[in-house]
Formats: C-alpha cells, structure tokens, sequence
C-alpha cells in the first residue's frame, strides 16, 4: 500500500511538474508574446500580492470575502435546497406541485441572474451571494431528489412489513439511502458556487477574488489573473476534499468505496 | 411437534383474488396456516406465486378477500407479518446487529428486551462476531443469515419467504434450509416458504400446496410427514417428490 501511495504522490508531483515546464517552454519559446506570463513571474506576483496590498486590502481578505459569499450562498442552498429535493423525491403531490416550475427554472444559467440580482437588491453583498445561491441550489434539489427517486423499493417494502409509518420509512431507508447523491449534488454545489462568485464578483466588485483578476484585466496584469484563477482552484479543491471527508464520516458504510 | 391438525388456525387466508386490469393473477385463492406450521407452496414459473405473497404482505392490495391473523384482519402496524425477499434486502448503512434490530426499534420495542432478542437470535445464526460488520464485508450466505435472523427476532405471526433461496449455490443452500429447520423448530414459528424447487418444498415443508399455472388456484395441497434430517434419496421423499412433480406438470 505504501508502495502504491509513494507511486502515486510521484505520479501526481511529475503531472504538475510536467504542466509547469511545458508552460516555460511554451513562454520561452515566445509563442505569446507578454501575454502569457511564466511560471515563475506567476509566484513572483503571487509573493508581490502576499507581501501588499490589493485595491486597499490584503489578498486573505480578498479570498475571505469570496468564500464568504460562497458558503453563505452554499448553505443556504443546501438547507432549502436538499430538503425540497428531498421531499420531492419523496412525495407525489410536493414533486407535481413542485416539480414543473423547478424544471422551468433549472435550465436558466445562474449568470443570467445578474441583472435582475442587481435591479432586486443593488450591487451590494446580497446580489452576489444570490448569484452564488442559484447556482448552488439546482444542483441541491435535483441530486437529493434523484437520490431519493432511486431509493430501492425493497428496502421500503421490508420496513413496511415491520409496521413502518411514512416517517419510519424516510428516515430509516429513504434519507440514508439518499445520501450518496445528496453528496454528490454537495460537490457539484460548491463547484458552481465557485463558478458564479466569480462571475457576481466580476461585476462592480471592491473585493474577492474575482475583483482581483478583473483588476489584473484592467491593468494589463495577467500575472495577477492567473493568480487569481490558481487560487479559485486550490480552494475549490481544499473545500471539495473537506465535502469528502464530512461524507466519509457521515455515510461510513461506504468507506471501502470512497477511500 | 404435535400433528398438524391438533393446531390451532394461526392465519387464515380467505378468497384471495388479484386482477391486473383485465388479467386475472390469482383466482379465489383460500386456506389456512396452523400455529408453527412450515408450509411451502410450489407452482410453475410465472404462476403468480410472487404476487400471491405480495398480496399476503400486503404490498399490493388484494382486489379480492383477506388474510386474518388470530382471526383479525392483518395489519402490520398490529401484527408481525416478516418477509424475507429473493433478493439481498440488507440495509447497506446498518451493520448487523442493526439490521437485525431495525423491525424491532420500528415497533418500538423497549431497549432491554430488543438487547435480549437481538442477542439470542444472532447467537444462533452463528454471527455474533459480525455483529459490527456491514453487509458489504460479508459473504452471501452471512447476508441471508442476517435478513433472516430480522426475521425470526421479530417472532413473527407468519415468516413469509419467497424464494430466499433462489440465488444461491446447491451447497450453500443445503446448509442454510438445515440452519432455516433450526431456527423455526427452535423459534416456533410459523412459516409460509414460496420456491418453484420441488426438492426444497420437499425438504423443508410440513404440508406443501400445489398452484395451477396463471390465474393461481390451489390445485394440491400434499402433506409431508418425513421424520426430520430428511434424506434426499430415501425412497418415501423421493415419492412425494414426484407425486408433487407429476401435480405441477402443466404440459
């Protein structure tokens, strides 16, 4: 095992790696131009933006802000959005109610939002977590609703034979039963939360971190936007293991899968 | 065991009917069950014996007649009717010993008594050392043991079985129908075991109603009066094996 882990940690050092020097190659090579800026200036500004301040703030208050305005939007999203799906997925006569006007809604790109987010509630906070919350909120509904539309009938058919009420049965088969999709639907949640702060934040942002790559735009800074853009995937990716982890412990008959 | 007829009626089920639209499934289908008895019932494949214990379950409505219990209509909420299904129907997320205590706690059971059971029944399917483990880190066979152990600790008004069986392999199945013998002669309970194998019915049953091929009435009921282990190749088994193979034959 320990053989397989080391092989791995080195497989994963050499693809990024790998990434990384084609990168200089590429800008060595001058394929670009100055348009594309290389790895190392990419850390030089990364280290620069550490080191002062960006539009009068410190670049952790930057990316507080966006996180911020991401899990505001996420758990929100998560505690209106799984327990409709839920429900939906349950009941017949809350998924007919339902169901027609989510299924309008649900193809609506979160980011054609923006203009009525800023016309309900100006160009405040609000608008952009509302941004972030829509995007989140789909993938909420329709992962706990599938999850718990493919609940195994058996399992129901076996707790009514004991006698189950309707309640019984929810929370003794069709919730934990739901779980796997529900946390599916978590990871795509936040996935698109990232998506759309950056989007809410390209418009008429002070802070976050999509002020700072629309700032690195703005003065033909494309260091600066890369950084920006590195940064939205680490923390992405730090938020996405942690989601893992909580499911790890939550759901722990499926430890021999997911680990 | 005392005879069958000095028993007294356990379950009652009278006028049996189901229709799917026009196509009738089940046809007037009525007999009794006696306390602790173990009855099988074979008919051909496609029969409907499937649906005849989903009607007994309840988990499709009857479109005619009922089952009694004590002589009261059956109720799960009041009765303690446990199915063992064909298919693997362990709760992936419990681990034995909560899959085993699950039908329990939905009853609402008090913890001490449930504690006791529970011990009890999964001592004597041998999985007391699984008690922690979940259904993904055992065999087959130790799945079955477990739906049946939920089963059995429930101390059922009638056990309803439908093939339990059918996915198993020859040698495990003779192991678990001899460990099945023990439990419903140590328990006491009273069992309704579908199979489309003759040889199992044989094997297994007190008495064994025979099905007419779709719409499902009772064609046969055979009494199996064998001493028990019972011996495949003894010559009265062997006999009443084929006097049940000759009633199924529909050809």
């Amino acid at each position: 095992m320990i053989a397989i882990k080391r092989s791995n940690q080195f497989y994963n050092f050499v693809s990024i790696a790998g990434v990384l020097l084609l990168w200089q190659l590429v800008v060595s090579a001058g394929l670009f131009g100055k348009l594309v800026p290389s790895p190392v200036a990419v850390f030089k500004e990364f280290i620069d933006m550490l080191q002062n301040p960006i539009g009068g703030r410190s670049l952790f208050m930057h990316l507080w802000f966006s996180i911020k305005r991401v899990l505001t939007a996420f758990i929100t999203a998560v505690v209106t959005g799984v327990p409709l799906g839920l429900f939906m997925g349950w009941n017949k006569k809350v998924d007919a109610i339902v169901k027609p006007v989510f299924e309008l809604l649900k193809p609506i790109p979160p980011i054609a939002w923006i203009p009525l987010a800023i016309l309900w509630f100006g160009i405040g906070e609000t608008p952009k977590v509302f941004i972030c919350f829509v995007g989140s909120f789909v993938p909420c509904v329709v992962n706990s609703y599938t999850g718990m539309r493919y609940v195994d009938p058996l399992l129901i058919d076996m707790t009514k034979t004991f006698g189950a009420t309707r309640r019984q049965q929810f929370i003794d088969v069709g919730l934990p039963a739901s779980l796997t999709a529900v946390f599916a639907g978590l990871q795509n949640a936040l996935s698109l939360g990232w998506m759309c702060v950056l989007a809410a934040e390209l418009v008429g942002a002070r802070e976050g971190v999509g002020y700072i790559i629309t700032l690195g735009m703005d003065t033909a800074n494309p260091a600066m936007i890369i950084v920006g853009m590195l940064i939205i995937g680490a923390v992405g990716a730090a938020i996405a293991v942690i989601v893992r982890r909580i499911e790890r412990i939550v759901c722990p008959w499926k430890r021999g899968i997911t680990s | 065991m005392t005879d069958l007829k000095e028993r007294r009626t356990k379950v009652e089920v009278k006028n049996l009917t189901k229709c799917y639209d026009d196509l009738l499934v089940l046809d007037d289908v009525s007999f009794e069950v006696k306390e602790g008895e173990f009855l099988c019932i074979v008919g051909p494949t496609g029969c409907g014996k499937t649906t005849f214990l989903n009607t007994l379950a309840k988990f499709i409505p009857a479109t005619k007649g009922d089952i009694y219990v004590d002589g009261v209509p059956s109720n799960p909420m009041i009765h303690n009717l446990s199915f063992v299904f064909q298919e693997p129907s362990c709760i992936p997320w419990k681990t034995v010993e909560e899959n085993i205590r699950l039908g329990l706690e939905i009853k609402k059971i008090p913890e001490q008594e449930i504690k006791t059971r529970v011990e009890k029944v999964i001592n004597l399917v041998g999985l007391q050392n699984y008690r922690h483990y979940y259904p993904r880190q055992l065999s087959s066979s130790m799945e079955q043991r477990v739906v049946i152990a939920r089963s059995f600790v429930m101390n059922p008004d009638l056990l309803l079985m439908d093939e339990p069986y059918g996915q198993l392999d020859v040698k495990l199945r003779y192991y678990l129908e001899d460990e099945l013998i023990r439990l419903w002669k140590e328990l006491n309970s009273t069992v309704l075991f579908v199979t489309h194998n003759i040889e199992e019915a044989v094997y297994l049953a007190e008495r064994i109603i025979v099905l007419t091929p779709k719409p499902a009435k009772i064609k046969a009921e055979v009494i199996v009066d064998l001493p028990r282990p019972r011996d495949f190749t003894a010559p009265e088994f062997v006999k009443i094996r084929e006097q049940v193979t000759e009633l199924i034959r529909w050809w």
